[in-house]
C-alpha cells in the first residue's frame, strides 16, 4: 500500500512541475501569439480597405449572432463583418464590407473547404462582382446556380450582417 | 562504448530514420521543403536533448513501474513548450508543420532514446546521445527534403523561418518542364525513403562483408 502512495505522489509531483512549466511558457508566449493573430487579421482587412492604416480598424464585440465571428469598424468608411458559414463540407470563411446603409462595398473569401470546382465557385471574382453595390437587406442577392449549397449560406450570412448592422450597431 | 562513438552512432550506424526506422510518420509527411525539414529537425533536437537530460537527472529516483508515464509527461511538456515558442516566434513554420509539431510527442526516437539510453546513463552522456541522434534525424530529413523539393519543384530554397519574406537563397536546379510533381505527394515520400534506406543498408552490408572477409583471413 505504501508503494502505491509513493508512485501516486511521484507521478503527481512530475505532473505538477510540468503544469507549472507550461503555465510559465504560456504566460510568456500567449501575448505574442495573440499579437501575431491580430496582425494577420489586419492584413486580411486591408484586402477590403487597402488605404486604411492598422489603427483605423476598431473591433466591436458581437452579441447574439450565429455566423458573425468578428466585426471591425473602419474609421467612417464602413464596417467589416468576418463570417463563417456552413456549406457542402467545411463551409466558407469570408469578409464582407458594408457601408452605413448596409450596401455591399466589397466581399472577399478567406477560406473555402467545399468541393473543388463546384463549391469553390464562390471564391471566383464574378460572384463577388455580382454582390458588390447591392443592398444587403433590401436587394435580392443572387446565388450561383449549380452551387447553391455553398453560395446560399453566404448570401444568408451577408443578409444577417446587414440586419445586424442596421439593428444592433445603429 | 566511448563518448565519440556514442555521439556519432546516430549519424550512420544507428541512424534513427534510415537505420532504426524510427519516427517515420513525421519524416514522410513534412519532408516536402527544406524549410520544414530544418524547422522540424531543430525542434526534435531541442526536445531530444532536453528530455534525455531531464530523464537522466531523475533516473535514480524514478520508480521503474511508472517510468513510461513519467517519460511521456516530461516529453509532452517539452514538446508543448517548443510548440508555443514556434507559434510565437515563427508562425509561418507553425502553419507549415501544423499537427506534426505536437506529434513529436509520439515520435518513437524520443521515447526510444529515453528508455534505451537516458534511463541508464549519466547526464552528460545522455545529452550527447540526444544531440547525436537528433543530428542524425535532422540530416536524414534534410537529405530527403532536398531530394523531394528539387524533384517536385525544381527549386531549392530556404527562407528565414522568423520572417517568411526574407529568402536566404533560391536556386533553380531543374528546368520547370522537367519537374516530377509526384515527389511532393506521399508516394514520392515513400519512394525517396525506400531509396535512401536501401543505400544506407547496402553501405552497411558492404562494410560488414569487408569486416567478415578480414576476419576470415
Amino acid at each position: 500500500m505504501k508503494k502505491v502512495y509513493h508512485l501516486t505522489f511521484f507521478l503527481a509531483l512530475i505532473a505538477a512541475i510540468a503544469g507549472g512549466a507550461l503555465a510559465c511558457a504560456n504566460a510568456l508566449t500567449a501575448p505574442i501569439v495573440e499579437a501575431n493573430a491580430l496582425a494577420a487579421e489586419k492584413e486580411n482587412l486591408k484586402l477590403l480597405f487597402p488605404d486604411a492604416k492598422d489603427a483605423d480598424f476598431e473591433e466591436v464585440s458581437v452579441k447574439d449572432a450565429e455566423t458573425i465571428e468578428k466585426i471591425f469598424k473602419v474609421n467612417n468608411q464602413g464596417t467589416v463583418f468576418k463570417m463563417k458559414v456552413s456549406g457542402y463540407k467545411e463551409g466558407t470563411s469570408f469578409m464582407v464590407a458594408l457601408d452605413d446603409e448596409a450596401n455591399i462595398m466589397d466581399f472577399v473569401v478567406i477560406s473555402n473547404g467545399d468541393t473543388q470546382g463546384i463549391g469553390t465557385k464562390v471564391t471566383e471574382e464574378s460572384f463577388a462582382n455580382a454582390l458588390k453595390s447591392k443592398n444587403s437587406v433590401e436587394d435580392t442577392l443572387d446565388t450561383i446556380s449549380g452551387a447553391t449549397v455553398s453560395s446560399r449560406p453566404i448570401v444568408d450570412g451577408i443578409k444577417e450582417a446587414g440586419d445586424y448592422l442596421l439593428n444592433q450597431l445603429k | 562504448m566511448n563518448r565519440k562513438e556514442n555521439f556519432t552512432a546516430g549519424f550512420i550506424r544507428e541512424n534513427p530514420v534510415f537505420g532504426l526506422y524510427l519516427g517515420l510518420c513525421s519524416t514522410l509527411a513534412i519532408t516536402t521543403t527544406l524549410n520544414n525539414a530544418i524547422g522540424m529537425g531543430v525542434a526534435v533536437i531541442l526536445v531530444l536533448v532536453m528530455s534525455n537530460v531531464i530523464i537522466s537527472c531523475i533516473r535514480k529516483i524514478t520508480p521503474s513501474e511508472i517510468r513510461i508515464p513519467v517519460y511521456i509527461v516530461i516529453i509532452a511538456t517539452l514538446v508543448k513548450i517548443i510548440q508555443m515558442l514556434i507559434k510565437a516566434y515563427a508562425p509561418a513554420l507553425d502553419s507549415a508543420l501544423g499537427v506534426f509539431i505536437p506529434l513529436i510527442v509520439v515520435n518513437c526516437i524520443i521515447l526510444g532514446r529515453a528508455e534505451a539510453f537516458a534511463s541508464k546513463n549519466s547526464i552528460f552522456d545522455s545529452a550527447l546521445d540526444g544531440l547525436g541522434m537528433g543530428i542524425g534525424y535532422t540530416c536524414s530529413i534534410i537529405v530527403m527534403s532536398i531530394i523531394r523539393q528539387v524533384l517536385a519543384t525544381g527549386i531549392l530554397s530556404f527562407e528565414n523561418p522568423f520572417n517568411v519574406e526574407q529568402v536566404l537563397f533560391q536556386v533553380q536546379i531543374i528546368p520547370e518542364d522537367y519537374i516530377i510533381s509526384m515527389f511532393s505527394q506521399p508516394i514520392g515520400a515513400f519512394i525517396t525513403f525506400a531509396m535512401l534506406a536501401g543505400i544506407l543498408a547496402a553501405c552497411k552490408n558492404a562494410k560488414a562483408a569487408k569486416a567478415q572477409a578480414k576476419e576470415g583471413n
